[in-house]
């Protein structure tokens, strides 16, 4: 009698420690012609989201006010797993879809990015949703919503646009005795302000190459090019689109050998580098629009920092700018098969997407909704300067970055360190990185 | 009547299928398709195989090619032996001077042991604000004491200095575990031979030399097999504080270099031979620490 208790008893657990392998039973194909929408109104439900206003994101506040309205109004369970958008993060991300624990909804790139989310068809389009849900992103426009680059179709719903600018610590130029940059600012004008600070003792850039080079690398890449071929591909390091980017990474290189970035600027982190910024210890930085909201947060005095145009050379007028719609809300196909969490998918998604959700996360940015952003009443001097420097965009590309895979654009930005201290050469990295097929 | 059941090996059998299946699922069967994934050319993690590399074993010719490989593996040896000196070293003296004290030693138990209990994570963060160049704790005070100004600053994640700034955490969380362990060891040798050796005139050096180090042995053998094994597994705290190699990728351990590969860069195939790696030098290694420092009996 033991003896076949104890039988049982084992089959019992190995019973029970396979269940957990079986596959989960396939939701009900969503036959998105004849079905119709899920009632609104069910149980609520919990939708895992993941965004980038993780971490110290300058909208942050702004994200979690728009989800919180969302879970009031709703009644449904927010659970928030946003992260701060790089490398890491993207990687994450895939793996989750790749290994079938992707979120509900996800706020993503719109770029090459995301190609193996669509190619996998893991994410559903707009038009797809629209037929159930026809004032799906209704308030948007379609051809600025950032379609995928793998058929053409809409997938996401932006929030806000980005531009990239050069963030100034007028207290330390004033200090220096530099004007702040203008639109007229040159190259070598910027390198002999450069010098004048840092002979005064303060880091004139602050950068942490071994992290987060990539608004460096594009902007001195984009001062070897135009608006209009800003973002093409190189074959190799050899051709005009190659040229350009090595001439950048030596540009780079000029400025680390003439010490404008901090000392310890291949072992610091972004944020690092960031609070010398705040600390009145450094002058400049480029960063996108995103980092309006971590100045506000941050500086003691707001009305000492502003944000300009990048310092140009070449043919690129300094006016000529780097931006785009690069991201937005996505609906991940598992949610839509879900019938209990579909409707909330959608209506979460438009929560976060209306014009006066929208305003508040950017009214200085690029913008596809139809009826613009509403100007905030009491802009500070900051707003007020990102307002200014959008008007007088004589040119916006998008970032040529975003048309490596992530394989190559990691190798490529984990050797500026060596390019800039000397231990490989600008076209042996430029050549290394676009050897990597992803 | 008892003894029947070790007889027959039947039930015990049925009892230990369940784990077995579980082992058998979760790491037999993940270690066989990660040696098969080695030969593949795999994109993203989950992602299907682009079919076999050419030639196929091109990551294990890169494994002795690549140089960030060269410094994780010349990093997890140096790890290794700073582990034996300084983590079982110290927790040694530190466990022999605690045990010679009458009051307060349950209170240095707690204290050394207190470190153990505190996440990887947490411990690199606070580390990163000790070490940190620009008003971390160390600068601070060298600036205080006029040891340094603002233009001599160290960096301590730069060329000279990451070595120390990344291992002093790992040896300073591990010194309690070995600690408590030698402990115990020691609490198990009987007083009777320590006041026969009094008698016989022994000192406390002498006392230490010939009889509590003898007698620790075995404990002394199973602390160097978990340190020599455990300094194969460091990952979080050194990637906590030095992600991605800081500095000019000098300081990847075989671990750190793994998850990059892996799940940063995206190269799977190469992240699958990099663990292959560190499972063929675990089962080496400690192999070697257990043939080397055989226990005895007593």
């Amino acid at each position: 009698m033991k003896r076949i208790i104890a039988l049982v008893l084992a089959i019992v657990l190995s019973a029970a420690m396979f269940a957990g392998c079986q596959k989960t039973p396939a939701p009900p194909e969503s036959d998105a012609g004849s079905s119709t929408a899920p009632a609104v109104g069910n149980k609520p439900v919990e939708l895992t989201v993941v965004t980038s206003y993780g971490g110290d994101d300058g909208n942050r506040a702004n994200y979690e006010n728009a989800y919180k309205a969302f879970e009031a109004a709703s009644g449904n369970v927010v659970k928030d797993a946003s992260g701060t958008s790089n490398e890491e993060w993207k990687a994450k991300i895939m793996a989750d879809f790749e290994t079938g624990a992707e979120p509900d909804v996800l706020f993503y790139f719109n770029g090459n990015d995301a190609n193996k989310l669509i190619e996998g068809g893991k994410v559903v389009s707009i038009e797809e949703i629209r037929k159930v849900y026809p004032d799906y992103a209704s308030n948007m426009k379609d051809e600025m919503m950032g379609a995928s680059p793998v058929d053409g179709k809409n997938y996401s719903v932006p929030v806000n646009g980005y531009w990239e600018g050069l963030f100034v610590n007028k207290k330390v130029l004033a200090d220096c005795g530099v004007e702040v940059p203008g639109a007229d600012y040159t190259w070598e004008q910027f390198m002999k302000d450069c010098k004048t600070i840092a002979d005064k003792g303060y880091t004139p850039i602050a950068c942490s190459l071994q992290e987060v080079p990539h608004y460096w690398f594009e902007f001195c890449t984009f001062n070897f090019g135009t608006v209009a071929n800003h973002a093409t591909l190189p074959a190799s390091s050899s051709d005009e689109a190659g040229k350009a980017w090595v001439n950048g990474l030596n540009d780079m290189k000029a400025m680390y050998e003439a010490g404008f970035f901090p000392k310890n600027t291949t072992t610091a982190t972004d944020p690092e580098t960031f609070q010398l910024m705040a600390d009145n210890k450094a002058a400049f930085a480029i960063d996108g629009s995103w980092k309006l909201g971590w100045f506000e947060e941050n500086a003691a005095n707001i009305d000492d920092f502003t944000v300009t145009y990048v310092p140009a050379k070449n043919d690129r007028k300094a006016t000529d700018m780097i931006g785009g719609l690069s991201m937005g809300y996505y609906i991940t196909k598992k949610a839509w098969d879900d019938p209990e969490k579909q409707a909330a998918c959608v209506e979460f998604v438009k929560a976060m997407t209306t014009d006066e959700v929208v305003s508040t996360f950017g009214a200085t940015a690029v913008t596809a909704l139809k009826n613009g952003t509403a100007v905030p009443e009491n802009a500070n001097s900051l707003v007020t300067a990102a307002l200014s420097l959008t008007k007088g965009a004589t040119g916006v590309a998008p970032a040529a970055q975003d048309l490596l895979n992530q394989a190559a654009r990691n190798a490529l930005f984990a050797d500026v360190k060596n390019v800039v201290t000397g231990k490989t050469t600008a076209e042996a990295s430029v050549d290394a990185a676009l050897a990597i097929k992803g | 009547m008892n003894s029947m059941i070790y007889k027959k090996k039947g039930p015990l059998a049925v009892f230990l299928t369940p784990a077995l299946l579980f082992m058998a699922v979760f790491l037999y069967y993940p270690f066989v398709m990660n040696v098969v994934n080695s030969f593949f050319n795999i994109t993203g993690l989950g992602t299907a195989a682009q079919g076999m590399n050419t030639p196929w074993y091109q990551n294990y010719t890169k494994l002795f090619t690549d140089p960030n490989m060269a410094a994780a593996f010349g990093n997890t040896m140096l790890l290794m032996i700073l582990t034996i000196v300084f983590q079982v070293g110290f927790a040694l003296v530190l466990a022999l001077l605690v045990d010679t004290i009458r009051t307060g030693s349950q209170f240095f138990r707690t204290v050394y042991f207190f470190p153990i209990v505190i996440s990887a994570t947490a411990l690199g963060l606070l580390f990163n604000l000790i070490f940190l160049y620009d008003g971390g704790m160390v600068n601070q005070l060298l600036l205080k004491l006029g040891i340094a100004d603002a233009n001599t600053l160290i960096d301590w994640k730069d060329e000279g200095h990451y070595l120390f700034t990344m291992f002093l955490p790992v040896m300073w969380q591990y010194v309690g575990f070995y600690f408590v362990i030698i402990v115990t060891g020691l609490n198990n040798i009987s007083p009777d031979i320590y006041e026969a050796a009094e008698i016989d005139g022994a000192g406390g050096f002498k006392r230490v030399r010939y009889i509590t180090l003898p007698l620790l042995h075995n404990v002394l053998c199973t602390c160097l097999v978990l340190a020599v094994t455990g300094a194969l597994k460091v990952f979080d705290l050194p990637w906590v504080m030095m992600g991605r190699g800081i500095p000019m990728d000098r300081s990847w351990l075989t671990g750190t270099y793994m998850y990059e590969q892996t799940f940063n860069v995206g190269d799977v195939d190469y992240g699958s031979a990099i663990a292959i790696v560190i499972v063929v030098l675990g089962v080496i290694i400690s192999q070697l620490v257990n043939r080397v420092l055989k226990e005895k009996e007593y």
